[in-house]
């Protein structure tokens, strides 16, 4: 049996997470993820952040997240629908704040 | 998306990092014919629709530093390359990228139809991607 083809447009894992530590580390740090689709970059890093926050408008994209972070057993990470603008001016603070593909 | 900026950056301590990663606005993506011997461009692909959105979002990136909210920390690009067997799979790697995608300048399909016909054993077709990386550094 044939394997499943790997076709995508994003980068290979791990490379995007080489170049965001190149400027700050990932490791033990309160990341904010603006526009983090399916989770696709959020699931590359997660597992070394303390926590994650991470945003999409689109409810499916979420919802795939959400399955896959039940299939991973990944803890540390809230997905939420919803855009930014809309996260509390006050709060406790973040780390670091990536804004994945997010235009 | 300076709105969003902001606000990310109210939730930011003072050193904290803001990292932008996007397609790269001027190094588009490339189509070539990778043979056993040789990579031959084909076409570069346009987004023009896409375009004007990684303009707005490096102006944004440029205004909350002039606003002085952040500091430029750095730049990156980078490339990255996707290996495609046939035409079936390139229809299906453009299909994948969410809309606006990207479309073949004019003549350049059949440009690449032509020399896929011609092409030597082995080759493969070959996406050829840029990146760049943004980070900023909360005032």
């Amino acid at each position: 049996m044939a394997p499943p083809l790997d076709i995508s447009a994003y980068p290979p894992d791990g490379m995007e997470v080489r170049l965001i530590e190149r400027f700050t580390t990932l490791k033990g740090r309160r990341i904010l993820e603006v526009g983090c689709g399916d989770g696709r970059l959020t699931f590359q890093y997660a597992r070394t952040a303390a926590q994650v926050l991470a945003f999409d408008p689109d409810r499916a994209s979420i919802e795939e997240a959400l399955d896959q972070q039940a299939v991973l057993d990944i803890r540390n990470i809230a997905f939420r629908v919803g855009s930014v603008e809309h996260l509390p001016a006050r709060g406790a603070p973040f780390d670091v704040a990536l804004f994945s593909w997010s235009l | 998306m300076v709105h969003a900026l902001r606000r990310a950056g109210q939730r930011l301590p003072a050193g904290g990092s803001l990292i932008s990663i996007r397609p790269h606005r001027t190094w588009r993506p490339v189509v070539s014919i990778h043979t056993p011997s040789r990579r031959a461009p084909v076409a570069q692909l346009i987004n023009s629709a896409f375009d004007s959105r990684l303009s707005a979002a490096e102006a944004a990136l440029a205004r909350v530093v002039q606003e002085g909210r952040f500091t430029l920390a750095g730049v990156r690009n980078h490339r990255y390359r996707a290996g495609l067997d046939n035409l079936s799979q390139l229809r299906t790697y453009l299909e994948l990228i969410s809309p606006p995608r990207p479309r073949f300048p004019a003549g350049g399909r059949a440009r690449l139809l032509e020399l896929w016909g011609l092409r030597p054993r082995g080759s493969k077709i070959e996406i050829t991607e840029s990146i760049v990386v943004t980070a900023l550094r909360r005032a």
